[in-house]
């Protein structure tokens, strides 16, 4: 969308209040979803849950096409369809919600770095490890994302979403990596958010704001999802303040919902709980 | 150290000691941990098209890459980052993913994909430093690389065309700039007193665009507003990198941050003072002051590491 578009639907957005019946749209949970996408839609969620604004979830098979830049999660709200935390962030914005007002400009500066640290090492990671690890594309990836298709559609698809995403991993540098060393990365970052939360309750003051959504949405979704080696959810474990703080958020926003909390994405593994 | 580290980057040009930016935040790091590397570029040789830059070799081994060359030399003791805190280590970490996912798209459009740069700096300056016949391939292929990585990083499903994307990288371009200037405040490096690898980071990626002389550039306007960011790059500029080999004059005019402890200050206030190791002391402004050197001077390291103190008022 040109910048002029933006501003006119950011225009928009802020005539009407947020209605009852906002749906989000994701592929579908127990058989289509694959790691990155799950997480990507729990932040959103989390995002949603914090600024106490009902959402209905909806799980869709074609989801990813059905949504305006291509990737999921997405959001139809009024008669917008919205997609991605950062866009979703600045709509609910437009509409008066918002999480990070109270963040003088140092600050911003700060959570908008971290944002980008979490989307440049953890989900670069998350997609590394589910398309161009090759057992895991095999046994998981592959045939998750091109289930609800029939033969010869299925391999098509997967073989195709598998190639742009190798493509990209190229075109950034990652595609030289082993699995090793993302491994590593992961752990870094990981290290990285530790020490930048430290003992407080969330990022930034006491109160939650987009980047505790993100961040919850990615750990979450890893500790509890079972791929091919656990190593990934060992290394997130190995920091307890880490661990603290998905237990605490997944407590305070999402408790509610008592069966979908624990057992989210395709996890046949432990929940937080 | 009894083997030398070797570091094969780009040439300078524009004043600045290479015009790529990884070769930048190599050699700008070097400066800031003491290492003692010598700097081979690569122009005008085969390495233009085969070799991938900058890369340090030592004793055999070759690596690559900027944070790799980093922990490197880390792992041998030359260590910037020794007196960051842990939280801000990771503030570090996160600063330079800010950097890469949002201006580093618009550096290389900037300088590789828009037309009037590509036409009359990029391609001009990188072929008139490779050798024949490479010189008709080597910016192609360079340009080509940066279109591809632009779009498959920022260019979702409906904008595949790079019109589209470009407007939104450029706002990306400008809020990361914004707010680095914010987070860089009125200081001299990022964090205290001393330079470290965030400060290299943000050096290897804003200096090009500070230095270059582009026909278009929407993103070096913006530049021109963040005092700043400039006076950021400047100082790194005049503080570490201003011993070139190739200069002669007996005299050279250095700017230097200064720490001025209370008996020096007294010495400093008055103009045209001359110091006893053999510099001139002029008073520029109210809280900078430049020395006039002769050569004796350019040995005293020392003093490129110290940070500016607010020189009191006085009535002198």
């Amino acid at each position: 969308m040109s910048l002029a578009a933006e501003a006119f639907v950011s225009q928009i957005a802020a005539a009407e209040p947020w209605p009852e019946n906002a749906t989000l749209y994701q592929p579908l949970r127990e058989d289509q979803i694959l790691l990155s996408d799950c997480a990507s839609s729990l932040a959103v969620q989390a995002y949603l849950r914090m600024c106490n604004l009902p959402v209905h979830v909806s799980c869709r098979s074609n989801a990813e096409y059905m949504s305006p830049s291509g990737k999921v999660p997405f959001v139809h709200v009024g008669n917008q369809v919205v997609s991605e935390l950062g866009p979703i962030v600045q709509f609910t914005k437009a509409k008066g919600h918002s999480l990070s007002d109270g963040l003088d400009d140092v600050q911003r500066a700060e959570m908008k770095a971290y944002m980008e640290l979490v989307n440049n090492m953890l989900l670069t990671a998350e997609l590394y490890i589910q398309w161009c690890d090759d057992t895991t594309a095999t046994e998981i990836s592959r045939p998750r994302y091109s289930s609800p298709y029939s033969w010869p559609l299925n391999q098509i698809l997967a073989y195709q979403k598998q190639w742009e995403v190798r493509r990209k991993m190229n075109a950034i540098g990652w595609a030289g990596k082993s699995l090793e060393q993302v491994y590593e990365d992961v752990s870094q970052c990981c290290q990285a958010l530790s020490q930048r939360l430290g003992t407080q309750p969330y990022f930034f003051n006491k109160q939650p704001t987009e980047l505790d959504a993100l961040v919850f949405g990615h750990l979450f979704t890893i500790l509890t999802t079972r791929l091919t080696s656990d190593e990934l959810g060992e290394k997130i474990k190995s920091y307890s303040n880490l661990l603290a703080f998905c237990r605490r958020i997944e407590q305070s926003y999402f408790e509610d919902s008592q069966a979908g909390s624990s057992s989210r994405g395709y996890s046949k593994g432990p929940s937080l709980f | 150290m009894a083997a030398t580290m070797e570091l094969r980057c780009w040439g300078g040009d524009w004043g600045l000691p290479s015009v790529h930016t990884e070769s930048l935040i190599v050699l700008a790091y070097a400066k800031f941990s003491g290492a003692t590397i010598t700097v081979t570029p690569i122009d005008w040789t085969w390495k233009t098209l085969t070799g991938t830059v900058p890369e340090l070799v030592y004793q055999g081994s070759t690596i690559t890459e900027p944070a790799q060359i980093l922990n490197f030399l880390r792992k041998q003791r030359f260590n910037a980052d020794y007196e960051l805190s842990a939280r801000q280590g990771a503030d570090t970490m996160a600063y330079i993913a800010l950097l890469e996912e949002k201006l580093r798209p618009a550096l290389l459009h900037t300088f590789w994909v828009d037309a009037e740069n590509y036409a009359n700096l990029t391609r001009p300056w990188f072929a008139s430093r490779s050798p024949f016949p490479l010189n008709f391939l080597v910016p192609g292929r360079h340009a080509n690389t940066a279109l591809s990585r632009i779009l498959l990083t920022k260019g979702e499903s409906p904008l595949h065309t790079i019109t589209e994307v470009e407007g939104k990288i450029y706002s990306e371009a400008k809020e990361c700039l914004n707010l680095l200037s914010h987070r860089l405040g009125m200081a001299y490096y990022f964090f205290g007193n001393t330079p470290c690898s965030l400060d290299a980071f943000v050096f290897g990626f804003v200096a090009p665009l500070h230095k270059a002389s582009l026909p278009s550039s929407p993103l070096q306007s913006h530049l021109r507003q963040l005092d700043n960011l400039q006076r950021f790059c400047d100082h790194i500029l005049n503080a570490h990198f201003s011993s070139h080999p190739g200069e002669t004059s007996a005299l050279r005019r250095v700017c230097v941050s200064l720490y001025i402890d209370d008996c020096f200050r007294s010495r400093v206030l008055g103009k045209g003072y001359k110091d006893p190791a053999g510099f001139l002391i002029e008073r520029v402004s109210e809280n900078l002051v430049n020395f006039r050197s002769c050569k004796a001077f350019s040995k005293h390291r020392t003093y490129n590491f110290c940070q500016v103190v607010i020189c009191s008022r006085s009535n002198t």
